[in-house]
Parts: structure tokens; C-alpha cells; sequence
């Protein structure tokens, strides 16, 4: 009995005991008290409604306006070309991130950050796109994670922490159980410490039913969500989802699976901070239902 | 023609080769017919001003991960046989996706219909689509909302997708729907859904548009998340239904019991999915769970979120996840307790 892998269930999710359970027996890495970040984390949340029109056919002039906003704001430099400097550099090869398939990332989110990427100086040979099986982030410096926001319903949530699954040569691993060992992938040799900026489109993010696209449950939110914590992105996106969730039935709706990668990627896999206190949220542009 | 030796031998011969070709006619149309009701649903090569490619894309459990990656195992945790999709396009207007999930049984097209009953419910034809009463589940065979239409069709599962939507790629979406399910035939719900009760007096209420039919942990999971393994033993010889009730007796109680009534393949199977149950989720209480555990008694244990209870019957387990109350958890439990023995009689248990 005592050498048997303890099973995590929703007990240990009521009782707040689940990342000893993890660091334990599912990760076989002993819990740490300290190895989440206590410092603060920027996030950054602009949104446009113009972004969209009715027919949800993004306008790429408005998403470059808040891109540039986003890494203003972000980096607190006064051009887009001294934002991008303060991240990359020049001779860095920039690999981009998007999600490829099943709600993917919007063309122009890609389209805009690529062009803001050559008028920063760097050229077209030194982007690339990285995702999927063919894609290697070995060959690059630098990446920019473009994960579209999404619910998932096999790892609770399916956007920054899940972005890097390719990577691992083996994304059947990290699903079920294995979701909270999605951190680790972060830490690969070919992509530790390479991330420059997370941003997530969350242009018309998917609340429920991911990744299966499934319309009843996108809605217009029209916002980029950006920072360089990618725990802190991802605990602002599960934020604003579970909102809109709650929104959406009247009543508390909570992630099933809940997304235990998140604090597991703060706490075990030292990644960044999944505690709303030590975020800091730098809003701005279009108000009405920001959700956090 | 004359009758002679010769010519009593060729007419024999050629009586015989005629029966055997008769038997290989016989045998072609039977070969066609059993592929018949699978090659019916030919979706509409051209409807407005969409139009599709003739050939279809046929994916099965070998490639559904590349097709659609881990919402594949939704369709695997059911008894998926395979898919085809068909992409319907139009110059200048959004793509409609067509998927038809063809599954080993109605029960398993109604499961993934069941994992949500929200939508404008669509009657395809009037006649057909009602379901005998009383129903527990919702009686919508197909639903519809911003774009996503779903059905329910005897072994298949439909889901016509456009995501931009408009008054016109409505209509073709409606219309493909109606095309798709026409002269095929009308299922029932499945049989253990007729073990539960809408009403559980006093004053509790099923909420049928939470009901969900499954056999898989994963599915369970999108429900009711109760942990990354599967401690009940799930399995695609399974049956699963998880049941809300709710109060009726007063707005402000917004009080609920998750029931869970699962029926496995035999009454072994059943004791070892309730063992592993009691040894994972409740390994405070697992020595005494194990030594008073009599088939067919409820029991129940407190736990962070209420009262946990469950009850043995033979093949059948159910189970209360969460009630605040042990004797309101009791009295949802023993709702079908009188219904087993009958159901094992139909079943010629």
C-alpha cells in the first residue's frame, strides 16, 4: 500500500492538497515550499472592440494598433522598435508559436506580430513558425508564444502551458494525469528560458467544449493578453474564462478537469506564479466585460 | 429442339450454372444491402450556393488524433467506429464542416448528443422525431445554436459547423440536417436511463438537461471531474448516467445531489469498480468500508463536500457524489432499487 502511486482525486482539490500529491507521486519530484515566485507579474489585458465586426472578420489595422499598445505597456519603452529590442535580440532567430489547429490562432494576430517583428529590424529569414510536428524551437533564440484562449476538455485549459506540447516529441503524455506535467516541457533544453513574450490572442476565445471549436461557447471578447510569466498569462486567461463561464449559467461553472497544470507549473515546475495576488494587471481600452 | 442425350446434358448444365449465378446475384444484393444503410447518408453534393467535393474524408480511430487531437478521445470513449467529413464551400462565403460519427450503437450516438442539451431544439419531421413518453432525457434529437447544429440519428452523431453564421447559412445548415437523417430510423433512449425517476418525493427534481449518458472516465470527468483515473472502472462495456437532482420545494434552495448510476457487465465487475471507488476516494473509511460493504445495503460517509453514498445491486452501482444531507442522499439512492429486478428480467438476466 505504501509504495502504491497515491491517486489524486476531487477531494484533494477541495482539501487543497493536491500539489503535495503531485510533487510526490504523480511527478516523483518532492514538493518545495519557495520554488513559486513571490515576486509580482506583469500581465498585460488590451482590447478594441473594433478588432471584429459583426461577422467576427478581424481588421488587421486595429489588432496592429493593439499590439503595439500591448508592447508599449508590456515593456514601458516609447516605440514598438525599442519594446522589441528590450525582448530580442538582433541577431536572435525568432521562432513564433501560434496555435495551429482547432480554434487557431487568428492569421492576423500572426500577420501582425511578424510585421512588427521586420519593422523592429529583424528579417524575414530570422522568423519562423514553429508549431506542430514539424516545428523545432532547437534552431531558435528566441520565442514568441501565440496561443490562442481556449478551455480543454481533457486538461481543463488548452492555451499558454499546452502551446509547447509538440515540443515534447510526445503530446499523448501530457493529456489525462499527465496535464500536469505540462510544465516540464518549458524547462526542454531546446526551449528553456527562450520565451521573450507570451501573447495570447483572446480575440474570440472558446469558454467550453475545447478543442473541438463549438461556436454556443466563443464570444467576442477582443482582447491580446500579454507578459513574459507564462503561468501568470495562463492564470489571467483561466481567470477570464471562468467568468465568462459563471456568466454564462447564472452560477459557478468550474473547469472539469480543473487545470492543474497551472499551479503545478508555478509550484513544482518553477515557472512562474498561478496566484492572482502577485499579478499585476495592466488594463486597458475597451471596458465592458473585461471579466477580471 | 430434341430430346436427345446430348441435348439432356446441356440443359441440365445449364440449368445448374443458372443456379449457382442466381445464388452469386443473390449474394451480390445481400453484400450491397448490409453496406446500404451506411452508404444512405450521401450528404447533398450542392445546396444554396454551397457546394462540396465529391470525395469524403474518412477518419478512424488510427487518425483521429491528427484530425481533431485530444477531442478525439470524447468520440473514443464511446464506441466510435469512424467519421467522415465533408466541407462544403462557397466562393466569397464561410465553409460549413459536415462530420458524421458513425458509432456501434444508438446509445453511444445519443451519449455524445447527452454531454450537452443546450441549443434550439429541431424537429425534422414531425411524425418521426418524438420520442415515446415518458422520456427522462430531454426528447431533441437535434440542437441547434450560433452555427453548430447536432443530431442524434440512430448509430450516427451529426455535427454541421459553420462558424460564421447568417441567416442563409442557417437554412443550408437546417437543410443538410434534414437531408442527413431523412428515412432513417427513430431509437430509443437508452434503457438505463428508464431506472431513474424525474420526481423523487419529497421535493427533489431531476434536471433532465443535465443528464448525461457515457462509459468513459474521461467523459465523466468533463461532467464531474472525480479523478485522473479511473477509479470506477469504466470501460466500453459500461453504461453510465449522471443525474442532477435538485430541490423543487423552495426557489431559494438551490441544493443539488450528483447521482451516479452505473451499470457494468457482470456483478463482479461491479463489486471490484466499487472497491477500487472506496479504496481511492475514501481510503480514510476503507477498512470499514471494505468489511461492511453487503451487497445491495447503502451505505455512506461524510466527507469535505457532504455525504457520500452508494449501493450495490447486482451489476448495477449508484452512487451519491455530494449530498448535504445523508437522508436526502438515501432517498435519491434508493429511486431504483424497485426498477433493477424488472430491468434484469427484460434484459433475461
Amino acid at each position: 500500500m505504501g509504495t502504491e502511486e497515491k491517486v489524486i482525486t476531487r477531494r484533494d482539490f477541495v482539501r487543497g492538497a493536491v500539489y503535495t500529491t503531485l510533487g510526490t507521486s504523480v511527478i516523483g519530484v518532492p514538493w518545495q515550499d519557495g520554488l513559486s515566485k513571490t515576486n509580482s507579474s506583469l500581465v498585460t489585458i488590451v482590447r478594441n472592440q473594433n478588432a471584429m465586426n459583426s461577422s467576427r472578420y478581424v481588421d488587421i489595422k486595429t489588432v496592429e494598433m493593439m499590439l503595439k499598445q500591448t508592447l508599449l505597456q508590456f515593456t514601458g519603452q516609447r516605440s514598438t522598435k525599442d519594446a522589441w529590442r528590450s525582448l530580442i535580440k538582433s541577431n536572435d532567430i525568432v521562432g513564433l508559436v501560434p496555435t495551429e489547429h482547432l480554434n487557431p490562432t487568428h492569421d492576423e494576430v500572426v500577420e501582425a506580430v511578424t510585421k512588427s517583428l521586420r519593422s523592429a529590424g529583424i528579417s524575414k529569414r530570422q522568423i519562423k513558425e514553429v508549431q506542430g510536428w514539424s516545428g523545432d524551437p532547437k534552431n531558435c533564440s528566441a520565442l514568441i508564444a501565440l496561443p490562442a484562449l481556449k478551455a480543454h476538455q481533457q486538461t481543463g485549459i488548452g492555451t499558454v502551458l499546452k502551446n509547447y506540447i509538440m515540443f515534447s516529441g510526445n503530446p499523448e503524455r501530457y493529456h489525462k494525469s499527465g496535464s500536469s506535467r505540462l510544465g516540464e516541457i518549458w524547462n526542454l533544453p531546446s526551449v528553456k528560458g527562450k520565451t521573450k513574450l507570451v501573447l495570447v490572442d483572446a480575440l474570440y476565445p472558446l469558454c467550453d467544449k475545447g478543442p473541438q471549436p463549438d461556436p454556443r461557447y466563443k464570444w467576442a471578447y477582443h482582447g491580446l493578453i500579454a507578459g513574459s510569466d507564462p503561468v501568470a498569462v495562463e492564470t489571467v486567461g483561466v481567470k477570464i474564462i471562468m467568468e465568462k463561464r459563471k456568466a454564462l449559467r447564472g452560477e459557478d461553472w468550474p473547469l472539469s478537469p480543473p487545470p492543474v497544470c497551472v499551479e503545478a507549473a508555478d509550484r513544482i515546475h518553477g515557472l512562474g506564479t498561478s496566484k492572482m495576488a502577485n499579478i499585476r494587471i495592466k488594463k486597458s481600452g475597451w471596458t465592458q466585460d473585461s471579466l477580471v | 429442339m430434341l430430346l436427345t442425350k446430348k441435348n439432356v446434358l446441356a440443359v441440365k448444365r445449364f440449368m445448374i450454372f443458372a443456379v449457382f449465378l442466381q445464388a452469386f446475384l443473390l449474394m451480390q444484393s445481400k453484400d450491397a444491402t448490409a453496406n446500404m444503410g451506411e452508404s444512405m447518408i450521401n450528404p447533398l453534393l450542392k445546396v444554396g450556393l454551397w457546394s462540396r467535393a465529391e470525395t469524403v474524408q474518412n477518419i478512424t480511430d488510427q487518425n483521429i488524433f491528427q484530425y481533431m487531437n485530444g477531442a478525439g478521445e470524447v468520440y473514443l470513449g464511446y464506441r466510435f467506429d469512424y467519421l467522415d467529413v465533408y466541407k462544403y464551400k462557397g466562393a466569397g462565403l464561410p465553409e460549413i464542416l459536415v462530420e458524421i460519427y458513425w458509432m456501434k450503437s444508438s446509445d453511444d450516438a445519443f451519449g455524445l448528443l447527452s454531454m450537452d442539451w443546450g441549443g434550439e431544439p429541431v424537429i425534422f419531421n414531425e411524425s418521426l422525431d418524438s420520442q415515446p413518453s415518458p422520456a427522462i432525457a430531454p426528447a431533441s434529437r437535434a440542437l441547434y445554436g450560433a452555427g453548430l447544429l447536432r443530431i442524434w440519428s440512430e448509430n450516427v452523431y451529426v455535427r454541421i459547423l459553420v462558424e460564421h453564421e447568417t441567416a442563409e447559412s442557417k437554412k443550408v445548415v437546417l437543410s443538410l440536417g434534414k437531408a442527413i437523417t431523412r428515412n432513417r430510423i427513430v431509437t430509443p433512449q437508452p434503457k438505463l436511463l428508464n431506472l431513474l425517476s424525474s420526481y423523487v418525493n419529497p421535493g427533489w427534481k431531476l434536471r433532465s438537461d443535465r443528464i448525461a449518458y457515457f462509459r468513459s472516465y474521461l467523459v465523466l470527468n468533463t461532467i464531474y471531474f472525480l479523478s485522473f483515473k479511473n477509479i470506477l472502472k469504466l470501460n466500453l462495456s459500461t453504461e453510465a448516467v449522471f443525474a442532477p437532482y435538485e430541490r423543487t420545494t423552495d426557489q431559494k434552495d438551490n441544493r443539488r445531489v450528483q447521482f451516479l448510476l452505473i451499470k457494468y457487465e457482470t456483478a463482479a465487475q461491479a463489486q471490484s469498480a466499487l472497491a477500487s471507488f472506496c479504496r481511492t476516494y475514501l481510503e480514510e473509511n476503507n477498512k470499514k468500508t471494505v468489511s461492511g460493504m453487503m451487497v445491495d445495503t447503502p451505505l455512506f460517509y461524510q466527507i469535505e463536500e457532504g455525504w457520500v453514498g452508494f449501493r450495490l445491486t447486482g451489476r448495477y452501482l449508484s452512487l451519491v457524489l455530494n449530498s448535504q444531507e445523508k437522508s436526502e442522499g438515501l432517498l435519491i439512492l434508493n429511486q431504483i432499487q424497485s426498477n433493477i429486478p424488472k430491468m434484469e428480467i427484460d434484459d433475461g438476466n
